[in-house]
């Protein structure tokens, strides 16, 4: 990025504007969907996941429910499916505002006072491999089931990867452009907000990429291990399962893989807004 | 002056015994071998380091309180530009941060007289002056890389510095692009008669910007020699081919040559 920028050898001094980046084909633009080139292979691969599907359920009854049955649970009972799903990702986005909040608060201060950062940093790294989810049920019990372990679980799995990507960006400015603004001798508080701030927004993105399908995963783990809860799609899977309804569980799963997905597209189209002076948002 | 990296027997001289005095309004370049210091004193200059030995003073008054009255423009090997704000914003950025230097200008003896003598141009008239004036709100990104580095000098310029600090800004540039912005540095500073620091590997670089080239010899990081270049200004191209420039460019290369002899020996 900038630390390569003056280096880059142009024989003329002018150099024509850049091709808009939403033309027409182009492999990131929306309308790309619209070539057979793109859309073809995913539809073919998914026809065929299909088909191994239901040839499966028709062997295995007992494992796999036909896809049709799946369907008509999702057409049948919408509101079953959305309330759930309203509750679980109401869940994720409280969890991770939380987690999203402490683990800002606390790279700011890693990267400002190196005392803190000697001190958090070994810790964060082991809590980090020490699987969040283990802690599930220790929480129920501590907390009950209401939704504070639920905000604790799906908070603590989104912590880490904010905190260690936020504290790394905020670092990551090239030492130059800190020597041109500290010879201007600007304030910390300056320098966290025009230059820290900033160089370390893509690495948050890419936190928040890793982050919001772990919220849900925290979610819905929250909710399976407390089992008293009464709302919310890890809940209606594991009172499904334990009551033989296949199609409901599987309805349920292919609920929360579309609202991954959207959840996903949603940081992207974010990302490109507020990223599009970087790399990561082009091509 | 004195500054050393490390401590005890590992430690590396960088500068020793170094003593300068520059006029004001002089262009200075300092050219040697690499790891002779320049950039060390630079950067002590630009209030970055600390001499271990010695004092630096900035129009008589320490580099630290030099760059909190935001007297000190630097340019550094990169653009260092940011690459999320425009042309315009890049270069007023700099002018928005640390607000209390314009109070602090003011108890600086000299300065105001000196900021009168300079030309008054707004960011706009200065970025036009560098042929960025249809680039304002385009990003660093669109631009090549010698109109990223104009966009630096004009940041530098739209200080209003007392001292302007140049750390190789035109080494990773090519040839033709590299005498264009020499063209536009030497415009500029004839404008502003400000006192300039110019670090450079490059004898014609340096004959034809300066007043006076600071020739530097490492191990440690020493002056062995100052040269006059005693040239007429306006340089042009035309000058760039007369025998009076060949036999400054031949001067300054012999003091180089017989630095390097010095501590090879």
């Amino acid at each position: 990025m900038s630390v390569a920028e003056g280096r880059t050898e142009e024989a003329s001094d002018v150099r024509p504007a850049r091709p808009s980046r939403m033309r027409f084909g182009h492999p990131r633009s929306p309308l790309a969907w619209l070539r057979p080139a793109v859309w073809l292979p995913p539809a073919v691969m998914l026809a065929v996941l299909a088909a191994l599907w239901s040839w499966g359920a028709r062997r295995l009854p007992y494992l796999l429910p036909p896809l049709r049955d799946v369907g008509s649970s999702l057409t049948g009972n919408p509101g079953y499916y959305l309330h759930n799903a309203l509750a679980t990702l109401g869940e994720a986005a409280a969890g991770l505002g939380l987690g999203f909040a402490g683990a800002f608060v606390l790279a700011v201060l890693t990267s400002e006072l190196l005392l803190v950062r000697r001190a958090v940093m070994p810790v964060a790294v082991v809590l980090n491999v020490t699987p969040v989810v283990a802690i599930a049920p220790a929480l129920v019990v501590a907390f009950g089931f209401g939704p504070a372990p639920k905000l604790i679980i799906t908070g603590l799995i989104c912590f880490f990867p904010i905190l260690i990507n936020t504290a790394t960006g905020l670092r990551s400015v090239p030492q130059e452009v800190l020597h041109v603004y500290r010879s201007i001798d600007a304030g910390r508080i300056e320098v966290l907000w025009h230059l820290r701030v900033p160089y370390a927004l893509p690495y948050v993105f890419a936190a928040l990429r890793i982050v919001f399908p772990l919220s849900v995963i925290g979610a819905v783990v929250a909710e399976m291990s407390a089992a008293g809860s009464t709302r919310g799609l890890g809940t209606a899977i594991s009172v499904a399962s334990s009551m033989n309804q296949l199609p409901v569980v599987y309805a349920s799963i292919a609920v929360l893989a579309l609202m991954g997905v959207a959840l996903l597209l949603a940081v992207t189209l974010v990302e490109r807004r507020v990223l599009h002076w970087h790399d990561s948002a082009k091509d | 002056m004195r500054r050393a990296y490390g401590a005890g027997r590992s430690a590396t001289v960088a500068l020793d015994d170094v003593e300068l005095t520059v006029p004001p309004g002089r262009f200075v370049s300092l050219i040697g071998p690499s790891g002779c210091g320049k950039s060390t004193l630079l950067r002590i200059v630009a209030g970055l380091e600390q001499p271990d030995r010695g004092e630096v003073l900035v129009h008589g008054v320490a580099p630290a309180e030099a760059c909190a009255a935001k007297m000190v423009g630097l340019v550094p090997q990169s653009p260092a530009l940011l690459p999320w704000l425009s042309v315009l914003r890049n270069v007023t950025l700099p002018q928005r941060l640390n607000s209390g230097a314009a109070r602090r200008r003011e108890r600086i003896p000299g300065l105001a007289a000196r900021e009168a003598a300079a030309p008054a141009r707004t960011v706009q008239e200065l970025l036009a002056a560098a042929g960025l004036g249809e680039s304002l709100h385009k990003l660093p990104a669109e631009l090549s890389g010698g109109m990223r580095q104009r966009v630096a000098i004009v940041r530098a310029f739209a200080l209003r510095p007392d001292v302007l600090v140049m750390d190789e800004p035109f080494s990773a540039l090519d040839e033709l692009t590299r005498e264009s912005l020499q063209d536009q540095l030497l415009a500029l500073w004839e404008e502003w008669r400000t006192t300039v620091l110019f670090v450079t590997h490059s004898v014609t670089e340096a004959v034809r910007l300066s007043d006076t080239v600071v020739v530097m010899a490492r191990g440690p990081g020493r002056i062995v020699e100052t040269v006059g270049i005693d040239l007429p200004r306006p340089r042009d191209e035309g000058l760039m081919r007369e025998r009076r420039f060949h036999a400054y460019e031949d001067l300054v290369r012999d003091r180089l040559r017989r630095a390097w002899h010095s501590e090879a020996a």
